[in-house]
C-alpha cells in the first residue's frame, strides 16, 4: 500500500491534518515531531498513555516489598529490645517509601519502553533527520485510489512538501 | 473521475529541499565538537586529582583508617562530611528537573540537563565515600539485606540502613531521569553524527524517532518520574539528616534537622549549578539559552534557601539556650567560640550573610559576582557539615573524653580527589551529550514560531 508523507512547520498544522484525515476514515496515521506537542499526539490517539498503569503497579509492588521484606527479616532474625514487638512500623515506612519510589520509577521507564516501542533499531522508511530538526511529519498509509485525496488533504494544511514514501 | 495512479502523483511532487537545520540543534551540539585548550587542561587536572585520591585510598587500605585521623572520640571525619556535602549538591538537579517541571516553570529547560548530570555525578561521588569511610570497601555489601549462612539480617531500625535505601533509590531514579530526558536529544545527535559517535548514539537513542506514541509515553514518563522524584528529593536529605538527628549527640538531636538539611542541600545544589553553568555559558557562548533571567531566578532560590538555612542556624542556638539542657548549650557555645570557631564563622558568613547581597537586583544578574558567591557558598556548605559532624562528636557529654579533631592529609587528598572524580565525569558528559535539553528548548522555539505565525495570520485578515 502506498505511504504518503507531508512535512509541516507548525504543530497546529500537523494536528489539524491528522484530525481531518481521521475524520475521513484514514486510520493508519503516524506523526513525527521534534518536541512533545500534546495537540499532535492527541490527534493521533486521544487515549491517555498506558504508562500510568505500570507506575501504579510498580508503586504497589514497592510498598508491599518494603514492608514485607523488613517485617519478614525482623521476624527471621529477631532483635528483641525490652519486650517490644520485633517489627517497628515507623522506621520500616521509610524503607517502604523508598522502595515504592524505586519500583514505580523503574516500571515507569519500562512503561516508556513498552508503550513507546523502544528499543527499536529498525528505522522506518518515513523517518528523516528533518524531524530531529524543527519539522513535523504526517505519514498516511492508504489505498492506491486514495493517494490523490490524501495528497490534497495534506496540502490543504500548508504542507511545505508532500512525498510518496512508498508507492 | 478515476484518481491518478500513485506513480504520477509522485512525479508531480517537487524534489525534496535540503534539511532545514534548527539553530537550537546547531548551537547546543556545537558544545560537543572540539574543545578549547582550557577544557583539556581542566580534564587533565581532574583526572590527576582522581588518580591521586585513588593512590591515597590504596595507601589507606594498606595502612588502615588510622591515617585518616580517626581517633577517639571522632570516628566520623572528613569522609562523612564530604559524603553529606555531595549528597547535598545532588539535590538541585532533581529540584530543577522534577519540582520545577511540576510547577510548569519553563525557565528550567535551559539548566535542567546540566543540573541532572550534576546530580548523577554528585551522587556517584557521594556513594564512594561510604566505602572509603568504612575502610574495607570490599565489604560494603554487608549493608545490603542478602541471604547469608549466618542467617542474620540487617537492622532496619538503623538510620544508616535508611540511608542505604534512600541513596540507592536516589541514584537509580536520578540516572533514569537523566537518561529518559536524554533519549530524544541523543536521537538528534545520532542523526548528525558520523563514525564511532554514530554507533554510540544509535545504540543509546534506542531507535527513537519522535512518533506520537513515543512522545506520549515520554511525556507521561517524565511527569511520573517528576511526581516520584519530588517526595524522593525531600526524603533523601531528610534521611541523611536523621543519621545525625536519631542519635543523642548534643547539637545533633533536633527535629529541625530534616527541613534544615533539605534547604541547605537545595542551597548548595543551586550554588554548584551556578559554579558549573557560568563557565560553560561563557566558553561555548550559550548566552542565548542561559540568560540573565535564569541567573535571576536561581539567585532568588539561593536567597530564599539562604534565609531558611540562616533561620535554622539562629533557631538551633535559640533552642539550645531555651532548652536549658547544659550539654546542648555547651555544644553550641563551643561551636561558635570553641576550637572549631573558624569553621563555624565561615559557615555563618558564607551561607547566612553573603547571600543576603542578592537582595540587590543588580547583583542577581552580575555573572562574575554570582560565580564568586557560588564558590563561597560551596565552601560554606562543606564547612556547615564539618561543624555539625566534627564539633558534635568531639564535644559530647563528658568533658573527660573531649578531643580535638584535625583533618589529616589523606582525608584532604581524597576530598580533593572527589572534586576530581566529579569534574572528570562532568567534563566527559559535556563532550558526549547535549548539556542543554535540546528538545525542550525547541518546544519553546516552536511555540514562539506558532505564536508569531498566528499573529501574522491575524494581521493579514
Amino acid at each position: 500500500m502506498p505511504i504518503v508523507m507531508g512535512y509541516y512547520d507548525l504543530p497546529a498544522q500537523a494536528a489539524g491534518v491528522v484530525t481531518k484525515l481521521r475524520a475521513r476514515g484514514f486510520a493508519d496515521i503516524e506523526t513525527y515531531a521534534p518536541a512533545p506537542f500534546p495537540e499532535v499526539e492527541d490527534a493521533v490517539d486521544p487515549k491517555p498513555s498506558k504508562v500510568r498503569l505500570l507506575t501504579l503497579i510498580g508503586g504497589l509492588i514497592g510498598v508491599w516489598a518494603g514492608y514485607a521484606m523488613t517485617i519478614w527479616m525482623s521476624n527471621n532474625w529477631q532483635i528483641l529490645v525490652g519486650g517490644k514487638p520485633y517489627a517497628s512500623i515507623p522506621p520500616y515506612t521509610i524503607i517502604a517509601f523508598e522502595l515504592t519510589i524505586l519500583f514505580a520509577g523503574v516500571l515507569t521507564v519500562l512503561g516508556l519502553f513498552i508503550h513507546g516501542g523502544l528499543p527499536n533499531f529498525k528505522t522506518s522508511k518515513a523517518y528523516s533527520p528533518r524531524f530531529s530538526a524543527e519539522e513535523f511529519g504526517v505519514v498516511v498509509q492508504c489505498q492506491d485510489r486514495d493517494v490523490a485525496e490524501v495528497d490534497a488533504l495534506l496540502r490543504d494544511f500548508e504542507a511545505t512538501e508532500v512525498t510518496l514514501v512508498e508507492a | 473521475m478515476t484518481p491518478p495512479p500513485a506513480a504520477s502523483v509522485a512525479a508531480m511532487i517537487r524534489p525534496a529541499p535540503r534539511v532545514k537545520e534548527s539553530a537550537t540543534n546547531r548551537d547546543i551540539l556545537a558544545v560537543m565538537d572540539g574543545a578549547p585548550i582550557g577544557y583539556w587542561l581542566l580534564l587533565l587536572l581532574s583526572v590527576s586529582l582522581m588518580m591521586l585520591a585513588g593512590g591515597i585510598w590504596f595507601y589507606q587500605v594498606y595502612k588502615g583508617l588510622g591515617i585518616a585521623g580517626y581517633a577517639h572520640p571522632v570516628f566520623w571525619g572528613v569522609y562523612i562530611v564530604t559524603f553529606v556535602f555531595w549528597v547535598g549538591i545532588a539535590h538541585a538537579g532533581t529540584l530543577i528537573s522534577a519540582i520545577l517541571f511540576l510547577f510548569r516553570a519553563k525557565w528550567r529547560n535551559a539548566i535542567n540537563r546540566g543540573a541532572e548530570a550534576m546530580t548523577v555525578f554528585a551522587v556517584l561521588t557521594a556513594m564512594q565515600f561510604l566505602g572509603i569511610h568504612v575502610g574495607r570497601m570490599w565489604k560494603s555489601y554487608f549493608i545490603l539485606p542478602y541471604p547469608n549462612q549466618r542467617g542474620l539480617w540487617v537492622n532496619f531500625k538503623s538510620p544508616l540502613l535508611w540511608d542505604t535505601f534512600a541513596i540507592a533509590t536516589y541514584a537509580t531514579i536520578s540516572i533514569l531521569f537523566l537518561f529518559v530526558g536524554l533519549i530524544p536529544d541523543i536521537a538528534i545527535a545520532r542523526d548528525r553524527a558520523t563514525g564511532w559517535k554514530k554507533v554510540l548514539y544509535s545504540a543509546l537513542a534506542l531507535g527513537w524517532q519522535g512518533t506520537s506514541g513515543q512522545w506520549k509515553s515520554h511525556n507521561r514518563s517524565v511527569l511520573h518520574l517528576s511526581g516520584l522524584a519530588t517526595p524522593l528529593v525531600l526524603s533523601v536529605h531528610s534521611v541523611v539528616s536523621w543519621d545525625f538527628a536519631v542519635t543523642i549527640v548534643p547539637g545533633w538531636h533536633t527535629t529541625i534537622f530534616a527541613p534544615y538539611f533539605v534547604a541547605g542541600a537545595i542551597f548548595s545544589g543551586f550554588a554548584m549549578v551556578l559554579t558549573l553553568m557560568i563557565p560553560i555559558r561563557r566558553i561555548w557562548k550559550l548566552e542565548a539559552y542561559i540568560t540573565d533571567y535564569h541567573f535571576e531566578n536561581m539567585s532568588r532560590f539561593i536567597l530564599l534557601t539562604s534565609i531558611i538555612v540562616g533561620y535554622a542556624y539562629i533557631s538551633e542556638y535559640f533552642i539550645a539556650w531555651y532548652s536549658g539542657v547544659e550539654p546542648e548549650q555547651t555544644a553550641f557555645w563551643l561551636r561558635a567560640f570553641g576550637p572549631y570557631w573558624i569553621s563555624t564563622w565561615i559557615m555563618i558568613i558564607c551561607n547566612g550573610v553573603l547571600p543576603q547581597l542578592l537582595w540587590f537586583p543588580k547583583l542577581r544578574v552580575n555573572v562574575p559576582f554570582l560565580f564568586v558567591l557560588s564558590v563561597f557558598i560551596n565552601i560554606g556548605m562543606w564547612f556547615e557539615r564539618y561543624v555539625i559532624i566534627i564539633s558534635g562528636l568531639s564535644r559530647e557529654y563528658v568533658p573527660a573524653v573531649w578531643g580535638v579533631f584535625v583533618p589529616s592529609w589523606p582525608e584532604m587528598g581524597i576530598l580533593a580527589g572527589s572534586f576530581g572524580f566529579f569534574c572528570t565525569f562532568f567534563l566527559i558528559f559535556l563532550k558526549l551529550f547535549p548539556i542543554i535539553a535540546i528538545a525542550e528548548m525547541k518546544e519553546i522555539a516552536i511555540h514562539d514560531k506558532a505564536h508569531a505565525a498566528g499573529l501574522a495570520a491575524e494581521g493579514a485578515h
